[in-house]
C-alpha cells in the first residue's frame, strides 16, 4: 500500500516537473509584457528531443552515454524520498531513506553531470563542471544544516516523519530558528534550482553559464533525460521546502478526500513557491560569478545560525 | 496577550531582525543596506508594541510608534536624500571581503548566545532571547562601522547597532521611562544630522566620502 503511493507520487512528481518549469517560464514573459511560450512547451521539447539521434563527440568514453540516464535514475531516487501527498504517521511505513539521503542523491547527480561534461572534452563543459562544483560546495553543506535544523526540532531526519510529527502538533509553530533556516532556504532554492542570480537558465552561449554549460555536448534522448532530471529536481526541491516548512494539508491516509485536499495543498504551495522564483528572476539581473559567493554567503550563515540558535 | 505569546513574537522578530542584519552586512549597494535598515526599524516597532501589549506599559506604544516613523521614514529618507546629493558610486566597497565579514558575523551571535547561556538566574528576567539578540545585533553593527569605507554605510552600522541596543533596553527593563526614549531617539537623529552635514562637507572638500583617505591628513 505504501509502496503504491509511493511509486504514484513519484510518478506525479516526474510528470509535473516541466509544468512546474512551463508555469515559471510563462509567468516571467507575462511580467516581461511578453506572450511566453505556452505552459506545455517543456513537454513539446522533451517529445522533440525524444525523437532525434545522437550525436557525440570523439574523445567522450562510453560512460558519457550512460551518464544521462544515471542523472535521471539518481533525481527520480531522491523524488521518492520526498513526502508529496501522504505523510503517514507512525513508523509502520516502509523507510526508503531520509533527506541526507536525498541530499546525498542530489550531490550524486551534481558529480555525474560534472563527469559526463568534463569527459566530453569540451572548453565549456569542463568550465560549466567547475563552476557547477564550486557553487555546490557553498549549497550542500548550507541545505544540509538548514534540514538538520529543523530535524533536531523534529526528533528525527526522516522527512515523512517529519512532516507528519510537525503538521499534526501545530500547523504553523515557527520558531525564530524555523524563520533563518526558511531565508536560508529560499536562498540556496534560486542556486539549486539553477536560477537568477545565480545562474541563467535561458542561456546556451553565454561565459556565465553553469548548469547549461555541462550540457552542451548532450543532445537527443540523453538531453531529454538530463532535462526531465533537471525540471524533476526543482520539484523535489520545491517539495522539499514545502514538507520542511509548511507540512499542511498531507494526507495521513489513503480516503479520497484527504488525498483531494493533498493534492491541492501540494499544489497551492508549489505554486506560490513558483511565483516566488519568477518574480525574483524577473527583478534581479545575473550576478558576477564572483559575487555568487557572498549572495550564498547569507545563505549559508542563515542556516548555519539556524542550527547554532536550534542546538544553543 | 498571554507572555507565551509576547515571548514567541518576540524570538520571532528578534530572528527577522538578525536576518536584516545579515542583508545589511552582504549588501553590495548603498540603496539595499538603507532599505534594509528601514526595515530593521519596522520590526523593532512591531517588538516594542508586542512588548506593550504584553506589559500592558502604554509608553511602549508611543516608542513604537516613534520608532517606527523615525526610524524607519525620516533617517532612511535622510540618508537616501544624502547618498542623491553626493552623488558618489552607490556600491559598497568593504574592507575585508564580504564572505569574511558574514562568518565573522555568525561567530558573533553564536559567542553571544554562547555567553548568555552561563547567565543563568538574569535571563529568567528577559522575554525570551531578546538579550543575546541585542547584543549581537549591537556588536554586529559595529562590525558594519569598523569594515566598510564610506561614511554612509558606517551610518548604516551605527543606526543598526542602535537598534540593537534599543531592542535590548526595551526587553531587558520591559519598557524604559517615555523621556529617555524619546531623548535617545533626539540623539539619533541629531547624530544622523550632524554626520550627514559632515559627509556633504567632506565630500565638497576632498571630493569623496571615503573615511581612509583622512589618513593622508596626519601630519
Amino acid at each position: 500500500m505504501r509502496i503504491a503511493q509511493i511509486a504514484l507520487q513519484t510518478l506525479l512528481v516526474l510528470l509535473l516537473g516541466p509544468l512546474v518549469t512551463g508555469f515559471i517560464q510563462k509567468l516571467k514573459a507575462r511580467l516581461q509584457c511578453r506572450a511566453g511560450a505556452s505552459l506545455w512547451q517543456p513537454y513539446r521539447d522533451l517529445a522533440k528531443l525524444l525523437r532525434k539521434g545522437t550525436v557525440q563527440s570523439d574523445t567522450a568514453s562510453p560512460f558519457f552515454r550512460a551518464v544521462p540516464v544515471l542523472v535521471l535514475a539518481a533525481i527520480a531516487t531522491a523524488a521518492t524520498l520526498v513526502p508529496v501527498l501522504w505523510a503517514p504517521a507512525g513508523s509502520a511505513h516502509p523507510r526508503l531513506g531520509d533527506a541526507i539521503l536525498l541530499l546525498a542523491l542530489f550531490a550524486l547527480a551534481r558529480f555525474l553531470l560534472a563527469i559526463g561534461a568534463l569527459d566530453a572534452g569540451g572548453a565549456f563543459g569542463g568550465m560549466g563542471a567547475s563552476r557547477e562544483m564550486t557553487v555546490g560546495l557553498l549549497v550542500e553543506p548550507a541545505l544540509m544544516m538548514a534540514v538538520f535544523s529543523v530535524g533536531v526540532a523534529g526528533g528525527t531526519t526522516d522527512l515523512v516523519d517529519l512532516a507528519a510529527r510537525r503538521g499534526a502538533v501545530e500547523a504553523l509553530a515557527w520558531q525564530a530558528p524555523d524563520l533563518l533556516a526558511f531565508f536560508a532556504v529560499l536562498i540556496l532554492t534560486i542556486a539549486e534550482t539553477g536560477r537568477i542570480p545565480v545562474d541563467n537558465p535561458d542561456t546556451h552561449l553565454e561565459l556565465t553559464m553553469l548548469h547549461e554549460g555541462m550540457l552542451l555536448e548532450h543532445s537527443g534522448p540523453g538531453l531529454a533525460c538530463i532535462a526531465l532530471a533537471t525540471h524533476t529536481k526543482q520539484l523535489v526541491i520545491l517539495a522539499l521546502v514545502a514538507a520542511l516548512f509548511f507540512p499542511l494539508g498531507l494526507s495521513p491516509d489513503a480516503a479520497p478526500g484527504h488525498v483531494a485536499l493533498a493534492l491541492a495543498a501540494f499544489g497551492a504551495k508549489v505554486l506560490a513557491l513558483a511565483v516566488f522564483l519568477a518574480v525574483v528572476e524577473s527583478s534581479y539581473a545575473k550576478l558576477r560569478f564572483f559575487r555568487v559567493p557572498q549572495f550564498l554567503g547569507l545563505g549559508l550563515v542563515c542556516a548555519f545560525l539556524a542550527l547554532a540558535l536550534r542546538v544553543l | 496577550m498571554s507572555v507565551e505569546l509576547a515571548t514567541r513574537l518576540i524570538d520571532i522578530l528578534g530572528a527577522l531582525l538578525l536576518f536584516t542584519m545579515l542583508l545589511i552586512l552582504a549588501a553590495g549597494q548603498m540603496y539595499r543596506a538603507i532599505y534594509a535598515v528601514a526595515t530593521q526599524a519596522v520590526f523593532l516597532g512591531v517588538a516594542g508594541a508586542v512588548l506593550g501589549a504584553a506589559t500592558g506599559n502604554v509608553d511602549l506604544w508611543t516608542i513604537a510608534a516613534i520608532t517606527i516613523v523615525v526610524k524607519a521614514g525620516l533617517l532612511p529618507w535622510l540618508l537616501i536624500r544624502v547618498v542623491r546629493r553626493v552623488g558618489i558610486s552607490r556600491e559598497i566597497e568593504p574592507v575585508i571581503p564580504t564572505t569574511i565579514t558574514l562568518a565573522m558575523a555568525a561567530a558573533i551571535v553564536v559567542l553571544a548566545f554562547w555567553l548568555n547561556a552561563s547567565l543563568g538566574a538574569v535571563r529568567q528576567a528577559i522575554t525570551g532571547n531578546a538579550l543575546p539578540v541585542g547584543v549581537a545585533l549591537t556588536l554586529i553593527g559595529v562590525l558594519v562601522m569598523a569594515t566598510r569605507r564610506k561614511a554612509l554605510v558606517q551610518m548604516v552600522g551605527l543606526f543598526a547597532s542602535e537598534n540593537g541596543i534599543f531592542f535590548t533596553a526595551m526587553a531587558v527593563s520591559q519598557g524604559m521611562p517615555l523621556i529617555i526614549e524619546i531623548g535617545v531617539i533626539l540623539d539619533v537623529v541629531l547624530g544622523a544630522l550632524v554626520m550627514g552635514i559632515l559627509v556633504l562637507r567632506v565630500r565638497s572638500s576632498v571630493d569623496d566620502t571615503d573615511i581612509a583617505d583622512l589618513e593622508n591628513l596626519k601630519g
